[in-house]
Protein backbone atom coordinates (compact mmCIF):
# COMPACT_ATOMS: atom_id res chain seq x y z
CA UNK A 1 0.00 0.00 0.00
CA UNK A 2 1.64 3.48 -1.10
CA UNK A 3 1.51 6.18 1.67
CA UNK A 4 -0.64 8.23 0.16
CA UNK A 5 -3.40 5.25 -0.47
CA UNK A 6 -3.11 4.47 3.13
CA UNK A 7 -3.33 8.09 4.30
CA UNK A 8 -6.49 8.57 2.11
CA UNK A 9 -7.76 4.97 3.98
CA UNK A 10 -6.63 5.78 7.64
CA UNK A 11 -8.55 9.59 7.14
CA UNK A 12 -11.62 7.46 6.13
CA UNK A 13 -11.93 4.84 8.34
CA UNK A 14 -11.00 7.27 11.57
CA UNK A 15 -13.58 9.51 10.05
CA UNK A 16 -16.34 6.92 9.72
CA UNK A 17 -15.39 5.69 13.44
CA UNK A 18 -15.72 9.04 14.62
CA UNK A 19 -18.84 9.66 13.09
CA UNK A 20 -20.43 6.38 14.25
CA UNK A 21 -19.28 7.45 17.96
CA UNK A 22 -20.82 11.09 17.50
CA UNK A 23 -24.10 9.84 16.12
CA UNK A 24 -24.80 6.83 18.96
CA UNK A 25 -27.94 7.18 20.51
CA UNK A 26 -27.92 7.45 24.58
CA UNK A 27 -30.26 4.25 24.48
CA UNK A 28 -31.05 1.50 22.14
CA UNK A 29 -34.47 1.94 20.13
CA UNK A 30 -37.35 -0.07 21.72
CA UNK A 31 -38.01 -3.52 20.58
CA UNK A 32 -39.62 -3.51 17.18
CA UNK A 33 -40.87 -7.51 17.10
CA UNK A 34 -41.39 -7.43 13.80
CA UNK A 35 -37.52 -6.92 12.69
CA UNK A 36 -36.67 -9.61 15.43
CA UNK A 37 -33.68 -11.23 13.97
CA UNK A 38 -33.73 -9.56 10.97
CA UNK A 39 -30.65 -10.02 8.53
CA UNK A 40 -29.12 -6.86 6.55
CA UNK A 41 -31.32 -7.80 3.53
CA UNK A 42 -34.44 -9.17 5.19
CA UNK A 43 -36.97 -8.31 2.33
CA UNK A 44 -39.90 -5.86 3.44
CA UNK A 45 -42.60 -5.51 6.62
CA UNK A 46 -45.82 -6.11 6.11
CA UNK A 47 -47.00 -2.75 5.36
CA UNK A 48 -44.34 -2.83 2.38
CA UNK A 49 -41.96 -1.03 3.90
CA UNK A 50 -38.03 -2.06 3.41
CA UNK A 51 -36.74 -3.43 6.44
CA UNK A 52 -33.01 -3.04 5.56
CA UNK A 53 -34.14 0.81 5.56
CA UNK A 54 -34.75 0.40 9.07
CA UNK A 55 -32.13 -1.70 10.30
CA UNK A 56 -29.25 -1.33 7.64
CA UNK A 57 -27.45 -4.20 9.34
CA UNK A 58 -30.00 -6.48 10.73
CA UNK A 59 -31.70 -6.39 13.88
CA UNK A 60 -31.17 -8.12 17.38
CA UNK A 61 -33.83 -10.94 19.11
CA UNK A 62 -36.20 -7.52 19.96
CA UNK A 63 -36.38 -6.12 16.37
CA UNK A 64 -33.73 -3.42 17.43
CA UNK A 65 -31.29 -1.95 15.14
CA UNK A 66 -27.74 -3.33 15.06
CA UNK A 67 -26.41 -0.25 13.65
CA UNK A 68 -26.77 1.20 17.39
CA UNK A 69 -24.96 -1.71 18.93
CA UNK A 70 -21.93 -0.11 16.01
CA UNK A 71 -22.63 3.04 17.18
CA UNK A 72 -22.39 2.76 20.85
CA UNK A 73 -19.84 0.09 20.52
CA UNK A 74 -17.57 3.23 18.71
CA UNK A 75 -18.70 5.64 21.48
CA UNK A 76 -17.69 2.92 23.98
CA UNK A 77 -13.93 2.92 22.43
CA UNK A 78 -13.15 5.15 20.32
CA UNK A 79 -12.08 8.44 22.55
CA UNK A 80 -10.17 6.13 25.21
CA UNK A 81 -8.46 4.51 22.18
CA UNK A 82 -7.03 7.67 20.44
CA UNK A 83 -6.47 9.13 23.81
CA UNK A 84 -4.38 5.98 25.03
CA UNK A 85 -2.68 6.16 21.66
CA UNK A 86 -1.64 9.95 22.02
CA UNK A 87 -0.75 9.65 25.53
CA UNK A 88 1.60 6.57 24.38
CA UNK A 89 3.08 8.85 21.67
CA UNK A 90 3.49 11.91 23.67
CA UNK A 91 5.98 9.45 26.53
CA UNK A 92 7.57 7.89 23.50
CA UNK A 93 8.40 11.59 21.74
CA UNK A 94 10.05 12.59 25.61
CA UNK A 95 11.86 8.45 25.49
CA UNK A 96 13.48 9.56 22.18
CA UNK A 97 14.21 13.07 23.46
CA UNK A 98 15.74 12.27 26.50
CA UNK A 99 18.17 10.12 24.70
CA UNK A 100 19.28 12.71 22.54
CA UNK A 101 19.70 15.35 26.31
CA UNK A 102 22.07 11.94 26.69
CA UNK A 103 21.28 12.35 30.79
CA UNK A 104 22.46 8.65 32.33
CA UNK A 105 20.54 9.09 35.09
CA UNK A 106 16.76 9.36 33.21
CA UNK A 107 18.10 6.79 30.62
CA UNK A 108 18.35 4.40 33.87
CA UNK A 109 15.30 5.88 35.32
CA UNK A 110 12.98 4.99 32.28
CA UNK A 111 14.48 1.21 31.95
CA UNK A 112 14.58 0.48 35.41
CA UNK A 113 10.41 1.61 35.43
CA UNK A 114 10.44 -0.39 32.45
CA UNK A 115 11.90 -3.50 34.08
CA UNK A 116 9.44 -3.80 36.82
CA UNK A 117 6.59 -2.84 34.48
CA UNK A 118 6.98 -4.80 31.63
CA UNK A 119 7.53 -7.62 34.50
CA UNK A 120 3.69 -8.43 35.13
CA UNK A 121 1.35 -9.63 32.29
CA UNK A 122 -0.55 -6.38 31.29
CA UNK A 123 -4.06 -8.11 31.34
CA UNK A 124 -3.39 -9.07 35.21
CA UNK A 125 -2.06 -4.94 35.91
CA UNK A 126 -5.70 -4.17 34.16
CA UNK A 127 -8.01 -6.86 36.08
CA UNK A 128 -6.60 -5.29 39.46
CA UNK A 129 -7.02 -1.87 38.51
CA UNK A 130 -10.57 -2.61 37.66
CA UNK A 131 -11.47 -3.26 40.63
CA UNK A 132 -10.48 0.17 41.94
CA UNK A 133 -13.53 1.53 39.28
CA UNK A 134 -16.71 1.39 41.16
CA UNK A 135 -19.34 0.44 39.67
CA UNK A 136 -21.02 3.58 39.37
CA UNK A 137 -18.23 5.25 37.40
CA UNK A 138 -17.42 2.62 34.98
CA UNK A 139 -15.62 3.73 31.89
CA UNK A 140 -12.88 2.65 29.44
CA UNK A 141 -10.72 5.61 29.81
CA UNK A 142 -9.01 4.94 33.00
CA UNK A 143 -7.84 0.91 31.76
CA UNK A 144 -6.86 2.31 28.48
CA UNK A 145 -4.47 5.04 30.39
CA UNK A 146 -3.54 2.27 32.94
CA UNK A 147 -2.84 0.23 29.43
CA UNK A 148 -0.88 3.21 28.35
CA UNK A 149 1.59 3.32 31.51
CA UNK A 150 2.25 -0.82 30.72
CA UNK A 151 2.67 0.28 27.04
CA UNK A 152 4.92 3.17 27.44
CA UNK A 153 8.29 1.65 28.44
CA UNK A 154 8.49 -0.29 25.34
CA UNK A 155 7.58 2.61 23.29
CA UNK A 156 10.12 4.91 24.70
CA UNK A 157 12.83 2.66 24.50
CA UNK A 158 12.41 1.84 20.65
CA UNK A 159 12.27 5.88 20.33
CA UNK A 160 15.21 5.73 22.31
CA UNK A 161 17.10 3.45 20.32
CA UNK A 162 16.19 5.39 17.14
CA UNK A 163 17.29 8.67 18.68
CA UNK A 164 20.41 6.79 19.68
CA UNK A 165 20.93 5.43 16.09
CA UNK A 166 21.02 9.17 14.90
CA UNK A 167 23.83 9.45 17.33
CA UNK A 168 21.96 11.55 20.52
CA UNK A 169 23.61 14.16 22.27
CA UNK A 170 26.55 14.32 19.24
CA UNK A 171 23.77 14.73 16.43
CA UNK A 172 21.80 17.25 18.52
CA UNK A 173 25.24 19.35 18.92
CA UNK A 174 26.10 19.02 15.32
CA UNK A 175 22.84 20.48 14.19
CA UNK A 176 23.60 23.29 16.71
CA UNK A 177 26.65 24.08 15.29
CA UNK A 178 24.74 24.77 12.03
CA UNK A 179 22.75 27.28 13.85
CA UNK A 180 19.47 25.82 14.06
CA UNK A 181 17.28 26.40 16.86
CA UNK A 182 16.49 23.99 19.71
CA UNK A 183 13.34 24.34 18.88
CA UNK A 184 14.21 23.55 14.91
CA UNK A 185 16.19 20.97 16.03
CA UNK A 186 14.25 18.97 18.25
CA UNK A 187 10.72 19.35 17.05
CA UNK A 188 11.46 19.16 13.54
CA UNK A 189 14.89 16.98 13.06
CA UNK A 190 14.13 15.05 15.71
CA UNK A 191 10.52 14.71 16.29
CA UNK A 192 8.90 15.20 12.97
CA UNK A 193 11.99 13.65 10.46
CA UNK A 194 13.44 10.70 12.59
CA UNK A 195 11.10 9.39 15.46
CA UNK A 196 7.95 10.16 13.50
CA UNK A 197 7.57 6.22 11.97
CA UNK A 198 8.15 5.02 15.42
CA UNK A 199 5.87 7.36 17.57
CA UNK A 200 3.28 7.27 15.17
CA UNK A 201 3.07 3.23 15.17
CA UNK A 202 3.24 2.35 18.85
CA UNK A 203 0.41 5.16 19.04
CA UNK A 204 -1.62 3.11 16.44
CA UNK A 205 -0.89 -0.01 18.13
CA UNK A 206 -1.81 0.96 21.67
CA UNK A 207 -5.13 2.37 19.87
CA UNK A 208 -5.96 -1.01 18.14
CA UNK A 209 -4.78 -2.77 21.54
CA UNK A 210 -7.24 -0.63 23.76
CA UNK A 211 -9.86 -1.63 21.17
CA UNK A 212 -9.06 -5.42 21.59
CA UNK A 213 -8.72 -4.78 25.41
CA UNK A 214 -12.78 -3.34 25.29
CA UNK A 215 -13.78 -5.91 23.37
CA UNK A 216 -11.96 -8.59 25.23
CA UNK A 217 -12.98 -7.85 28.55
CA UNK A 218 -16.58 -6.65 27.56
CA UNK A 219 -17.62 -10.09 25.58
CA UNK A 220 -16.32 -11.55 29.29
CA UNK A 221 -19.03 -9.74 31.13
CA UNK A 222 -21.39 -10.58 28.80
CA UNK A 223 -19.69 -14.40 28.64
CA UNK A 224 -20.73 -14.78 32.09
CA UNK A 225 -24.00 -12.31 32.26
CA UNK A 226 -22.65 -9.52 34.62
CA UNK A 227 -21.91 -5.70 33.93
CA UNK A 228 -18.99 -4.56 32.11
CA UNK A 229 -15.67 -2.97 33.25
CA UNK A 230 -15.62 -0.53 30.67
CA UNK A 231 -19.07 0.99 30.15
CA UNK A 232 -22.38 1.25 31.76
CA UNK A 233 -25.39 -1.51 31.06
CA UNK A 234 -26.99 1.09 29.09
CA UNK A 235 -24.50 0.91 26.56
CA UNK A 236 -23.76 -1.77 23.58
CA UNK A 237 -20.30 -2.82 23.39
CA UNK A 238 -19.12 -4.36 19.65
CA UNK A 239 -18.45 -7.63 21.96
CA UNK A 240 -22.53 -7.52 22.43
CA UNK A 241 -22.49 -8.06 18.69
CA UNK A 242 -19.60 -11.03 18.67
CA UNK A 243 -21.45 -12.55 21.29
CA UNK A 244 -24.85 -12.21 19.47
CA UNK A 245 -22.81 -13.68 16.54
CA UNK A 246 -21.53 -16.47 18.42
CA UNK A 247 -25.27 -17.96 19.64
CA UNK A 248 -25.53 -18.09 15.97
CA UNK A 249 -22.87 -21.02 15.74
CA UNK A 250 -22.93 -22.33 19.32
CA UNK A 251 -27.12 -21.90 19.80
CA UNK A 252 -28.24 -21.95 15.76
CA UNK A 253 -29.65 -18.79 16.55
CA UNK A 254 -30.30 -16.83 13.30
CA UNK A 255 -28.04 -13.81 14.32
CA UNK A 256 -24.81 -14.62 11.81
CA UNK A 257 -24.93 -11.20 10.71
CA UNK A 258 -23.89 -10.02 13.91
CA UNK A 259 -20.62 -11.87 13.70
CA UNK A 260 -20.27 -10.15 10.76
CA UNK A 261 -21.00 -6.37 11.46
CA UNK A 262 -19.00 -7.14 14.72
CA UNK A 263 -16.05 -9.01 12.69
CA UNK A 264 -16.11 -5.89 9.88
CA UNK A 265 -15.80 -3.44 12.71
CA UNK A 266 -12.45 -5.03 14.18
CA UNK A 267 -11.44 -5.29 10.76
CA UNK A 268 -12.23 -1.37 10.22
CA UNK A 269 -10.60 -0.40 13.43
CA UNK A 270 -7.54 -3.02 12.36
CA UNK A 271 -7.45 -1.45 8.51
CA UNK A 272 -7.15 2.19 10.52
CA UNK A 273 -4.51 1.18 12.73
CA UNK A 274 -1.98 -0.38 9.84
CA UNK A 275 -3.16 2.19 7.70
CA UNK A 276 -1.72 4.52 9.85
CA UNK A 277 1.41 3.04 10.26
CA UNK A 278 2.10 2.78 6.71
CA UNK A 279 1.26 6.48 5.83
CA UNK A 280 3.94 7.65 8.27
CA UNK A 281 6.49 4.90 7.46
CA UNK A 282 10.29 6.40 6.59
CA UNK A 283 11.09 7.05 3.08
CA UNK B 1 30.97 0.08 30.64
CA UNK B 2 28.71 -1.16 33.56
CA UNK B 3 29.69 -4.19 35.06
CA UNK B 4 28.46 -7.78 33.71
CA UNK B 5 26.66 -8.80 36.44
CA UNK B 6 24.66 -5.04 37.52
CA UNK B 7 21.71 -6.28 34.45
CA UNK B 8 21.55 -10.11 35.98
CA UNK B 9 21.59 -8.66 39.61
CA UNK B 10 18.36 -6.34 38.78
CA UNK B 11 16.55 -8.66 37.56
CA UNK B 12 17.35 -11.70 40.59
CA UNK B 13 16.27 -8.17 42.78
CA UNK B 14 13.08 -7.48 40.96
CA UNK B 15 12.39 -11.18 41.01
CA UNK B 16 12.10 -11.42 44.52
CA UNK B 17 10.60 -8.03 44.68
CA UNK B 18 7.51 -9.06 42.61
CA UNK B 19 5.82 -11.33 44.30
CA UNK B 20 5.34 -9.14 47.61
CA UNK B 21 4.93 -5.95 45.57
CA UNK B 22 1.63 -7.40 44.09
CA UNK B 23 -0.32 -8.07 47.02
CA UNK B 24 0.94 -5.40 48.70
CA UNK B 25 -0.61 -3.43 46.35
CA UNK B 26 -3.70 -5.44 45.94
CA UNK B 27 -3.48 -4.78 50.35
CA UNK B 28 -3.52 -1.18 49.41
CA UNK B 29 -6.17 -1.15 47.22
CA UNK B 30 -8.32 -3.34 49.45
CA UNK B 31 -7.98 -0.36 51.42
CA UNK B 32 -8.00 2.28 49.45
CA UNK B 33 -11.90 1.10 48.04
CA UNK B 34 -14.41 3.10 49.87
CA UNK B 35 -16.12 1.34 53.11
CA UNK B 36 -14.21 -1.14 55.33
CA UNK B 37 -12.50 -4.03 54.12
CA UNK B 38 -15.15 -6.78 55.52
CA UNK B 39 -18.34 -5.11 55.00
CA UNK B 40 -17.33 -6.36 51.17
CA UNK B 41 -16.97 -9.60 52.15
CA UNK B 42 -20.19 -9.12 54.52
CA UNK B 43 -22.87 -6.23 54.16
CA UNK B 44 -23.75 -5.30 57.54
CA UNK B 45 -26.92 -4.93 55.75
CA UNK B 46 -27.59 -8.55 53.97
CA UNK B 47 -25.55 -10.52 56.91
CA UNK B 48 -24.46 -10.49 60.48
CA UNK B 49 -21.64 -10.97 62.23
CA UNK B 50 -19.35 -8.75 59.94
CA UNK B 51 -17.01 -8.15 62.88
CA UNK B 52 -16.21 -11.56 63.63
CA UNK B 53 -15.80 -12.08 59.85
CA UNK B 54 -13.15 -9.63 59.89
CA UNK B 55 -11.42 -11.11 63.01
CA UNK B 56 -11.22 -14.49 61.35
CA UNK B 57 -9.65 -12.95 58.21
CA UNK B 58 -7.00 -10.44 59.73
CA UNK B 59 -8.86 -7.89 57.99
CA UNK B 60 -9.44 -6.44 61.28
CA UNK B 61 -5.52 -4.64 62.29
CA UNK B 62 -4.99 -2.83 59.64
CA UNK B 63 -3.28 -3.54 56.06
CA UNK B 64 -0.12 -3.91 57.04
CA UNK B 65 -1.16 -6.72 59.75
CA UNK B 66 -3.09 -8.74 57.10
CA UNK B 67 -0.42 -8.28 54.79
CA UNK B 68 2.35 -9.73 56.88
CA UNK B 69 -0.18 -12.18 58.00
CA UNK B 70 -1.07 -13.27 54.37
CA UNK B 71 2.25 -13.29 52.85
CA UNK B 72 3.95 -15.29 56.21
CA UNK B 73 0.76 -17.84 55.03
CA UNK B 74 1.43 -18.05 51.77
CA UNK B 75 5.14 -19.00 52.27
CA UNK B 76 3.78 -22.05 54.05
CA UNK B 77 1.08 -22.53 51.11
CA UNK B 78 -1.81 -21.05 52.76
CA UNK B 79 -3.97 -18.43 50.50
CA UNK B 80 -6.77 -17.87 52.92
CA UNK B 81 -10.25 -17.75 51.77
CA UNK B 82 -12.46 -17.21 49.35
CA UNK B 83 -14.28 -14.17 49.85
CA UNK B 84 -16.94 -14.56 47.46
CA UNK B 85 -16.40 -16.88 44.80
CA UNK B 86 -16.65 -20.07 46.70
CA UNK B 87 -17.10 -18.54 49.94
CA UNK B 88 -15.45 -19.78 52.76
CA UNK B 89 -13.31 -22.43 50.23
CA UNK B 90 -9.14 -22.37 50.47
CA UNK B 91 -8.01 -20.20 47.85
CA UNK B 92 -5.22 -23.11 47.51
CA UNK B 93 -7.84 -25.72 46.74
CA UNK B 94 -9.19 -23.51 44.05
CA UNK B 95 -5.63 -22.69 42.53
CA UNK B 96 -3.98 -26.26 42.94
CA UNK B 97 -7.08 -27.01 40.72
CA UNK B 98 -6.26 -24.06 38.18
CA UNK B 99 -2.30 -23.63 38.04
CA UNK B 100 -1.91 -26.96 35.85
CA UNK B 101 -4.27 -25.94 33.41
CA UNK B 102 -2.60 -22.77 32.75
CA UNK B 103 0.77 -24.03 32.61
CA UNK B 104 -0.57 -26.39 30.14
CA UNK B 105 -2.14 -24.50 27.78
CA UNK B 106 0.92 -22.06 28.01
CA UNK B 107 3.60 -24.79 27.57
CA UNK B 108 1.58 -25.72 24.61
CA UNK B 109 1.15 -22.56 22.94
CA UNK B 110 4.98 -22.18 23.23
CA UNK B 111 5.54 -24.85 20.75
CA UNK B 112 4.30 -22.97 17.79
CA UNK B 113 6.76 -20.00 19.23
CA UNK B 114 9.51 -22.18 19.72
CA UNK B 115 9.57 -23.10 16.05
CA UNK B 116 8.98 -20.41 15.09
CA UNK B 117 12.39 -18.48 17.00
CA UNK B 118 13.93 -22.16 15.54
CA UNK B 119 12.89 -21.34 11.98
CA UNK B 120 13.88 -17.92 11.86
CA UNK B 121 17.50 -18.30 13.27
CA UNK B 122 17.72 -20.99 10.57
CA UNK B 123 16.57 -19.28 8.02
CA UNK B 124 13.93 -22.06 7.25
CA UNK B 125 11.29 -20.05 7.65
CA UNK B 126 11.39 -17.59 5.11
CA UNK B 127 11.64 -13.35 4.74
CA UNK B 128 8.84 -13.50 2.63
CA UNK B 129 6.82 -15.20 4.40
CA UNK B 130 6.60 -12.42 7.42
CA UNK B 131 3.82 -10.99 6.22
CA UNK B 132 1.61 -13.48 6.28
CA UNK B 133 2.37 -14.05 10.12
CA UNK B 134 1.67 -10.41 10.72
CA UNK B 135 -1.06 -10.45 9.13
CA UNK B 136 -2.82 -13.36 10.84
CA UNK B 137 -1.13 -12.05 14.07
CA UNK B 138 -3.26 -9.15 13.44
CA UNK B 139 -6.30 -10.68 14.79
CA UNK B 140 -7.14 -10.66 18.05
CA UNK B 141 -7.36 -13.58 20.55
CA UNK B 142 -10.65 -13.06 21.58
CA UNK B 143 -11.90 -13.41 18.05
CA UNK B 144 -10.01 -16.72 17.17
CA UNK B 145 -10.66 -17.69 20.84
CA UNK B 146 -14.76 -17.48 20.02
CA UNK B 147 -14.37 -19.26 16.93
CA UNK B 148 -11.92 -21.98 18.25
CA UNK B 149 -14.60 -22.07 21.16
CA UNK B 150 -17.47 -22.46 18.24
CA UNK B 151 -15.73 -25.45 16.52
CA UNK B 152 -16.13 -27.55 19.73
CA UNK B 153 -19.66 -26.47 20.53
CA UNK B 154 -20.60 -27.42 16.77
CA UNK B 155 -18.60 -31.01 17.13
CA UNK B 156 -19.35 -32.18 20.37
CA UNK B 157 -22.51 -30.64 20.39
CA UNK B 158 -24.33 -31.56 23.94
CA UNK B 159 -21.19 -33.18 25.36
CA UNK B 160 -19.09 -30.35 24.56
CA UNK B 161 -17.68 -30.52 28.09
CA UNK B 162 -16.63 -34.17 28.26
CA UNK B 163 -13.08 -35.08 28.71
CA UNK B 164 -12.03 -35.53 24.36
CA UNK B 165 -14.16 -31.85 23.96
CA UNK B 166 -11.56 -30.44 27.00
CA UNK B 167 -8.90 -31.50 25.28
CA UNK B 168 -9.99 -29.96 22.17
CA UNK B 169 -10.48 -26.92 24.23
CA UNK B 170 -6.56 -27.05 25.47
CA UNK B 171 -5.43 -27.56 22.06
CA UNK B 172 -7.35 -25.00 20.29
CA UNK B 173 -6.71 -22.27 23.31
CA UNK B 174 -2.82 -22.74 22.48
CA UNK B 175 -2.67 -22.63 18.65
CA UNK B 176 -5.05 -19.16 19.36
CA UNK B 177 -2.58 -18.63 22.16
CA UNK B 178 0.26 -19.10 20.21
CA UNK B 179 -0.90 -17.50 16.84
CA UNK B 180 -3.14 -14.48 17.51
CA UNK B 181 -2.18 -10.90 19.19
CA UNK B 182 1.11 -11.39 17.00
CA UNK B 183 2.44 -13.80 18.86
CA UNK B 184 3.95 -16.15 16.48
CA UNK B 185 5.13 -13.02 14.24
CA UNK B 186 6.62 -11.03 16.58
CA UNK B 187 8.65 -14.07 17.38
CA UNK B 188 9.87 -14.57 14.30
CA UNK B 189 10.52 -11.47 13.49
CA UNK B 190 12.26 -10.54 16.43
CA UNK B 191 14.67 -13.18 16.28
CA UNK B 192 15.28 -12.96 12.44
CA UNK B 193 16.44 -8.92 13.59
CA UNK B 194 18.78 -10.14 15.96
CA UNK B 195 20.23 -12.57 13.93
CA UNK B 196 20.33 -10.50 11.01
CA UNK B 197 22.68 -7.85 12.87
CA UNK B 198 24.67 -10.32 14.42
CA UNK B 199 25.14 -11.98 11.25
CA UNK B 200 26.89 -8.96 9.82
CA UNK B 201 29.43 -8.92 12.82
CA UNK B 202 33.22 -9.61 11.52
CA UNK B 203 33.69 -12.15 13.86
CA UNK B 204 30.83 -14.55 11.82
CA UNK B 205 32.16 -13.34 8.51
CA UNK B 206 36.11 -14.93 9.92
CA UNK B 207 33.87 -18.30 11.68
CA UNK B 208 32.67 -19.11 8.21
CA UNK B 209 35.64 -18.19 6.26
CA UNK B 210 37.31 -21.04 9.26
CA UNK B 211 34.75 -23.42 7.61
CA UNK B 212 32.83 -22.94 11.04
CA UNK B 213 29.24 -22.91 11.19
CA UNK B 214 27.86 -19.25 11.90
CA UNK B 215 24.74 -20.17 14.14
CA UNK B 216 27.11 -22.45 16.73
CA UNK B 217 29.65 -19.27 16.96
CA UNK B 218 26.53 -16.41 17.18
CA UNK B 219 24.28 -18.28 19.69
CA UNK B 220 26.57 -17.33 22.87
CA UNK B 221 26.36 -13.86 21.77
CA UNK B 222 22.24 -13.69 20.84
CA UNK B 223 21.35 -15.81 24.08
CA UNK B 224 20.34 -12.95 26.24
CA UNK B 225 18.66 -10.76 23.67
CA UNK B 226 16.53 -13.85 22.64
CA UNK B 227 15.93 -14.87 26.63
CA UNK B 228 14.96 -11.34 26.83
CA UNK B 229 12.27 -12.13 23.83
CA UNK B 230 11.50 -15.01 25.23
CA UNK B 231 10.57 -13.86 28.40
CA UNK B 232 8.68 -11.01 26.99
CA UNK B 233 6.77 -13.71 24.88
CA UNK B 234 6.01 -15.97 28.13
CA UNK B 235 4.49 -13.04 29.66
CA UNK B 236 2.47 -11.94 26.63
CA UNK B 237 0.94 -15.85 26.82
CA UNK B 238 0.30 -15.64 30.50
CA UNK B 239 -1.87 -12.10 29.64
CA UNK B 240 -3.33 -13.82 26.74
CA UNK B 241 -4.53 -16.49 28.79
CA UNK B 242 -7.19 -14.79 31.01
CA UNK B 243 -9.17 -13.86 27.42
CA UNK B 244 -8.39 -17.58 26.07
CA UNK B 245 -9.15 -19.19 28.72
CA UNK B 246 -13.00 -17.82 30.05
CA UNK B 247 -13.89 -17.73 26.11
CA UNK B 248 -12.99 -21.56 25.55
CA UNK B 249 -14.26 -22.26 29.47
CA UNK B 250 -10.66 -23.79 30.85
CA UNK B 251 -10.52 -23.31 34.37
CA UNK B 252 -7.27 -22.30 34.87
CA UNK B 253 -5.59 -18.99 37.14
CA UNK B 254 -7.02 -16.38 34.18
CA UNK B 255 -10.36 -17.92 34.77
CA UNK B 256 -9.87 -17.80 38.48
CA UNK B 257 -8.63 -14.13 38.68
CA UNK B 258 -11.15 -13.01 35.91
CA UNK B 259 -14.12 -14.55 37.52
CA UNK B 260 -12.70 -12.83 41.48
CA UNK B 261 -12.27 -9.95 39.49
CA UNK B 262 -15.90 -10.08 38.29
CA UNK B 263 -16.64 -10.76 42.05
CA UNK B 264 -14.58 -8.25 43.86
CA UNK B 265 -13.37 -11.84 45.33
CA UNK B 266 -10.24 -10.07 46.52
CA UNK B 267 -9.19 -13.38 48.56
CA UNK B 268 -9.16 -15.02 44.79
CA UNK B 269 -7.41 -12.04 43.42
CA UNK B 270 -4.68 -11.73 45.84
CA UNK B 271 -3.71 -15.36 45.19
CA UNK B 272 -4.25 -15.52 41.54
CA UNK B 273 -2.40 -12.27 40.58
CA UNK B 274 0.60 -13.28 43.03
CA UNK B 275 0.93 -16.24 41.39
CA UNK B 276 0.94 -14.70 38.37
CA UNK B 277 3.70 -12.43 40.01
CA UNK B 278 5.82 -16.11 41.10
CA UNK B 279 5.46 -16.90 37.52
CA UNK B 280 7.17 -13.85 36.08
CA UNK B 281 9.54 -13.98 38.65
CA UNK B 282 11.22 -17.31 37.90
CA UNK B 283 10.70 -16.01 34.48
CA UNK B 284 12.95 -12.91 35.43
CA UNK B 285 15.44 -15.29 37.22
CA UNK B 286 16.01 -17.69 33.99
CA UNK B 287 16.42 -14.74 32.12
CA UNK B 288 19.11 -13.62 34.86
CA UNK B 289 20.92 -17.32 35.06
CA UNK B 290 21.33 -17.09 31.00
CA UNK B 291 23.16 -13.86 30.92
CA UNK B 292 25.51 -14.89 33.87
CA UNK B 293 25.65 -18.00 32.26
CA UNK B 294 27.29 -16.62 29.30
CA UNK B 295 28.94 -14.03 30.94
CA UNK B 296 30.88 -16.82 32.90
CA UNK B 297 31.38 -18.37 29.23
CA UNK B 298 32.72 -15.61 27.56
CA UNK B 299 35.04 -14.95 30.72
CA UNK B 300 36.45 -18.53 30.06
CA UNK B 301 37.30 -18.27 26.76
CA UNK B 302 41.12 -17.55 26.46
CA UNK B 303 42.16 -13.87 26.00
CA UNK B 304 42.98 -13.17 22.56
CA UNK B 305 46.55 -12.50 23.19
CA UNK B 306 47.32 -16.00 24.45
CA UNK B 307 45.51 -17.63 22.09
CA UNK B 308 47.41 -15.66 19.39
CA UNK B 309 50.71 -16.75 21.22
CA UNK B 310 49.43 -20.38 21.18
CA UNK B 311 48.57 -20.10 17.61
CA UNK B 312 52.56 -18.83 16.62
CA UNK B 313 50.65 -15.67 15.65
Amino acid sequence: MSRQLAAIAAAITMLGLVMLALTAPAHLSDAQRELAFAGPFAGSKPDGSPLAGVAPFGADQLGRSLLQYAQQGAAVVIGPAIAAGFFVAVLSVVGGLMRCVGDQRVDAAIQGFGEIVGALPRMVVILVAALLIPSNSRGLLPLALVWAVLAAPGAMDEAAAVAERLGGARFVEALRAHGFSWSRVFLYHIVALNLRPVVVRQGAEVLLQVTFLELGLSYLAVQKDQSSFTHSDSLKSWADLLYMGYTSIGLGMPTSHALVLGLALVGLVTLMAKATTTMVRAR
Amino acid sequence: MKAWWIRPGVRVLAALLLPLLVPAIITALIWALPGDPAEIICPPSTCGGTSELAARWHLDQGPWSFFTRWVSEALTGEFGMSWRLEQGLPVAALLVESIPVTVKLVLLALVPIVLGVVGAATGIIPQRADGVFATVGLVPALVFALLGSAAVVVKFGASAFSEDANLWRLGIGAVVLGMSDGAFASAVSGVRSVFSAERNQRYVGIAILRGERPLANMLPNVAPALAGQMRARILHLLSGAVVVEVVLGLTGVGDLLWSGTLLQDFGVVLAAATTFACLSAVLLLLQAAVEVGVALHVRRAPPVADAMLAGGG
